[in-house]
């Protein structure tokens, strides 16, 4: 099963989501625009992790936002094809759209101290996401909320469920902005940095969970990271982008055994070489 | 002292302010239509602790000189006057306090008709705060209606409100009312004159509340969670609602408190130039309105007290709404 994995998706999964050419460039103020993403172009078949590395400002969280259709129109310009489940998502009304966020595709949010709305507890936000797509009371949506909040590993207590963002750990709020992203069970999880803004333990945990989750739930998860720790983690495939461009990718070990990108190499070797330093070091004081 | 100590300071001495207000009738010696013909612009009353001997009375006394013998009455407290309504419904006619007839009490002096002053500024309190409260809700809700219309959809949505706000600003409201109230029939009640005067400076003041507003939500709308939200497929209004316009609540709440004081000015500036409440129906502008003619003003100086009350009171109203918006700054960062 796994083996199918080295090929690009279609062969034997469900080709779940398919970018070709996406192009996204930002309006400034004076008029002209700043191209963020250039020609684009990926697949990511169900249940399948895809790994999207890169330096900072490279273009990666651009990517995310344009799946979701969160740029604006006034904000930037959007084009090529994003397909998911063979529907065209950059022509789609905002109606159909609001249907697929939370449902369809879903995400977890970089720095989940500002992702939570600050002044809401933590049930109440993902309960309204539960909300959106339901028709259920609201009292109902809590309930699953709850559910939701257990299933990422928050223990079962009235005081995590009704607490406010500020009273958790930055651990916790990983968890919570995790739990609204899975509340409805999407087929598609964009993780932005999930694991940027917590220490190395809860980092650990918090992998271990998104890796059990997605195997019990089967959801694809386009996995944006630059640490290759969180990549080698989850990743069955990898892209690696430069300013803006998709400049390699492949299967995750094919492309650690043999980068054929500087930037990839860089990428994918550098806090290795970090660490082969250290020993370096370590031996000539020894 | 910190922010929320002013804060709790001013909103303290503004309940009670209101409550006297609210309770005129009770707190107010005489009704405000209450005449003494043989006493026009009577000085204020000078309230005595010592007699002449130099001797202390717990009691306080005020002393009629105006007769032709000099006679004492005593202050009484709890005593039954003129008939009132408490909050409109329930008849009473107790009063703080009073002192018996022939004398008259007057803390803030007689006007023209030998009405009693401080009790007319008690009472016109009821229709000028209640104006300023009223037209102040009323541009706060539009403000905050076009404001986050335009804020959170932005281009032409936002151009139109925008410009069509600046016209607002533009508009020489003064003469504007002038031309409303003279469009009207002459005859109307004053119930009515006070409800369309209300309604107009409310309408008219929307902008700047408006403007203030669609820069928060431009700001607001931006925040991470409330893209996230969008992101989980919340609709248009549930971001508005739950996400956008909570944001906006410490500004509507400092414009509000600065805006009230401005209406209750306003008010009180319509009033004086024959716009708004007419007599009997006493209104702080009814009260100044004497002041239109000169001779009243340099001889009978307490007449100008009312005026002078406002300050404080304006004054209380801005450390409120300053402390606000500092405790919103504090709590923002």
């Amino acid at each position: 099963m796994r083996d199918c994995w080295a090929r690009p998706v279609g062969d034997c999964l469900e080709t779940l989501l398919a970018v070709k050419n996406l192009n996204v460039a930002y309006r400034s103020a004076d008029g002209s625009t700043q191209v963020a993403v250039e020609n684009a172009s990926c697949e990511i078949g169900a249940g399948e992790v895809l790994g999207l590395m890169g330096e900072s400002g490279c273009g990666k969280t651009s990517i995310a936002l344009a799946l979701l259709g969160l740029l604006g129109a006034e904000q930037a310009q959007v084009s090529g094809s994003i397909q998911f489940r063979g529907k065209e998502l950059l022509t789609m009304g905002e109606r159909e759209m609001r249907e697929i966020r939370g449902s369809g595709i879903s995400m977890v949010f970089q720095e989940p101290g500002i992702a939570l709305n600050p002044v809401m507890r933590v049930r109440e936000q993902v309960a309204e996401v539960i909300h959106a797509h339901k028709q259920m009371s609201w009292e109902k949506c809590q309930e699953e909320a709850q559910s939701a909040l257990v299933r990422v590993g928050l223990p079962d207590t009235p005081r995590i469920f009704s607490a406010y963002p500020h009273q958790l750990s930055g651990g916790q709020r990983q968890r919570v902005t995790l739990a609204q992203a899975l509340a409805c069970e999407p087929a598609l999880v964009i993780a932005d940095e999930p694991t940027a803004a917590v220490d190395a333990r809860s980092q650990q945990e918090l992998l271990r969970l998104l890796q059990q989750l997605q195997r019990e739930m089967g959801i694809a998860i386009l996995m944006i990271s630059h640490s290759a720790e969180v990549q080698a983690r989850l990743a069955d495939r990898l892209m690696v982008m430069e300013r803006g461009r998709i400049v390699e990718q492949g299967r995750f070990e094919e492309l650690y055994r043999r980068p054929s990108h500087p930037c990839t190499r860089a990428m994918l070797r550098a806090p290795m070489a970090a660490d082969d330093a250290e020993e370096l070091d370590f031996a000539t004081v020894t | 002292m910190t922010h929320r100590q002013k804060l709790v300071g001013a909103l303290v001495l503004l309940a009670a302010f209101q409550f006297l207000i609210l309770f005129a009738g009770f707190f107010a010696p005489y009704g405000f239509a209450a005449q003494d013909r043989e006493q026009p612009f009577a000085a204020p009353t000078t309230v005595h602790f010592w007699d002449t001997q130099g001797h202390f009375h717990l009691r306080p006394f005020i002393v009629d000189s105006e007769s032709s013998e000099a006679r004492v009455y005593p202050v009484r407290f709890f005593v039954s006057g003129t008939p009132y309504k408490i909050a409109g419904i329930i008849p009473a006619q107790v009063h703080l306090f009073g002192v018996e007839q022939p004398g008259r009490i007057f803390l803030m002096g007689s006007d023209a008709y030998g009405r009693d002053q401080f009790s007319r500024f008690l009472f016109g309190g009821q229709s000028s705060m209640l104006a300023g409260l009223i037209a102040a809700l009323l541009s706060v809700s539009i403000g905050i209606l076009v404001g986050g219309i335009a804020g959170y959809y932005g281009g032409w949505v936002d151009e139109l409100l925008m410009r069509g706000g600046e016209l607002f600003l533009a508009l020489p409201w003064l003469y504007l009312l002038f031309a409303v109230r003279a469009a009207l029939p002459l005859h109307i009640s004053q119930w009515e004159v006070f409800l369309l005067l209300v309604s107009v400076m409310g309408l008219i003041g929307w902008a700047r509340p408006a403007r203030l507003i669609r820069g928060v939500v431009l700001s607001a709308k931006q925040r991470n969670f409330v893209v996230a939200a969008r992101g989980f497929g919340a609709s248009d209004a549930y971001l508005l609602r739950r996400h956008v316009l909570p944001q906006t609540y410490g500004v509507l709440l400092t414009q509000m408190t600065l805006l009230i004081p401005q209406y209750v000015l306003a008010e009180v500036t319509l009033t004086f130039l024959g716009l708004g409440v007419g007599e009997p129906l006493p209104s702080w502008g009814t009260q100044l309105a004497s002041l239109q003619q000169f001779y009243v003003l340099s001889s009978y100086w307490w007449m100008f007290l009312p005026a002078l009350l406002l300050i404080p009171l304006f004054l209380v109203f801005y450390a409120a709404a300053d402390a606000l918006q500092e405790i919103h700054k504090t709590v923002a960062l």
